[in-house]
């Protein structure tokens, strides 16, 4: 007997939003190794970057959701990973974005953010949606803001401290899909 | 993106299958107790979550991991038996844990077997090590019980940490 489960993969105007992959986790290390880890809970090496993305796709199994990897559909360049998120601990679930360096001042989290939350809320059903944002990670809170999110009160983790909550416009909102 | 198939391996009183939401509670509970000792915990709540999405994800990135050990008798998840493989650890290793309440009834032992023989028809798990903190008598009993022997000059994955490696035997041989 066996068991399986679904990765859906999804397009946007400029992107593909796959299943995380062995491939991804070389981009990660190195990203992990460097300062842009200060606002998603600091340096990892390797073996802790490896188990990371074992989680991703854990997340997946465990919650029929989760991080895309996000690639250009013209190059396939590797961009970051995007989409709902919902570990343990969590307030509620939330829309969440972290970019490779070499990814960002193209639009990309924002084209990646838009349509995890519009998959949020079509597909899953959510209805409302939120993004854990570091009070000090001003491109992460401009971004939130540029997709209509406002600050709604803060959310301290027991590990990462506190964070500002954003909250998206609801399923019928100005960037509604109808 | 299907990810591929999964087995469901069965014994007498055992179901093994790979964890999913519902083994949250016991998974989670097992990781964040001082049973954890052996595998770098306890854990705080949020990283055992982590770490059994981890232990489910390994399964799309690898093709084999961790199994949930069903109880058949209560449904209850009774531990997590499989083939653990995180980073750079040169090779997956067979690793069994058996939660609260289902100790001393010879579960790791049933559920190890079947895991070993599953393995023995997937590439590259033919004959898995068992990496074994030297004071856990009682996994170093079960070890042995398998069969397995300690391979010298392996110092395992992190040679600062004591570790005993097992090498398992050939099943054929075993079989014999």
């Amino acid at each position: 007997m066996t068991a399986r489960f679904e990765i859906p993969s999804i397009e946007t105007e400029r992107l593909i939003l796959r299943p995380p992959a062995e491939r991804d986790l070389e981009p990660w290390v190195a990203f992990n190794q460097s300062d842009r880890t200060a606002f998603v809970g600091g340096r990892k090496g390797r073996d802790e970057t490896w188990r990371g993305l074992a989680s991703y796709l854990g997340h997946w199994a465990l919650r029929g959701y989760g991080m895309w990897a996000v690639d250009l559909k013209e190059t396939g360049e590797f961009c970051g990973n995007v989409g709902p998120w919902n570990p343990e601990g969590w307030p509620e679930p939330e829309v969440g974005w972290t970019l490779l360096a070499s990814a960002e001042g193209r639009g990309i989290a924002r084209e990646a953010a838009e349509a995890s939350v519009d998959y949020a809320y079509r597909v899953l059903g959510w209805t409302t949606c939120i993004s854990l944002i570091d009070p000090g990670n001003a491109r992460s809170i401009a971004l939130a803001e540029r997709l209509g999110a406002r600050h709604d009160g803060d959310f301290n983790h027991e590990v990462y401290g506190s964070m500002r909550i954003y909250r998206h416009p609801g399923p019928s909102g100005a960037r509604g899909a109808a | 993106m299907t990810a591929p198939a999964t087995p469901i391996l069965e014994t007498e009183r055992l179901i093994l299958r790979v964890p999913e939401l519902r083994d949250e509670t016991a998974v989670t509970g097992f990781l964040g107790s001082d049973r954890a000792r052996w595998h770098g915990g306890p854990f705080d709540a949020g990283r055992a979550w982590r770490v059994f999405a981890a232990f489910a994800g390994q399964w799309p990135l690898r093709g084999y991991g961790h199994f949930a050990v069903i109880h058949r008798d209560s449904g209850q998840t009774a531990g997590l038996v499989g083939f653990w493989h995180p980073g750079d650890w040169p090779e997956a290793e067979l690793a069994w844990s058996i939660f609260d309440g289902f100790e001393g009834r010879g579960m790791a032992h049933e559920a190890a077997l079947a895991v070993r023989r599953w393995g023995a028809t997937q590439p590259g798990l033919a004959r898995p090590v068992s990496y074994i903190d030297p004071e856990n008598v009682r996994s170093r009993r079960l070890a042995q019980r398998l069969g397995a022997t300690i391979e010298p000059g392996n110092a395992g994955p992190h040679p600062d940490e004591p570790c005993l490696v097992f090498r398992h035997p050939a099943i054929e041989v075993l079989a014999a």
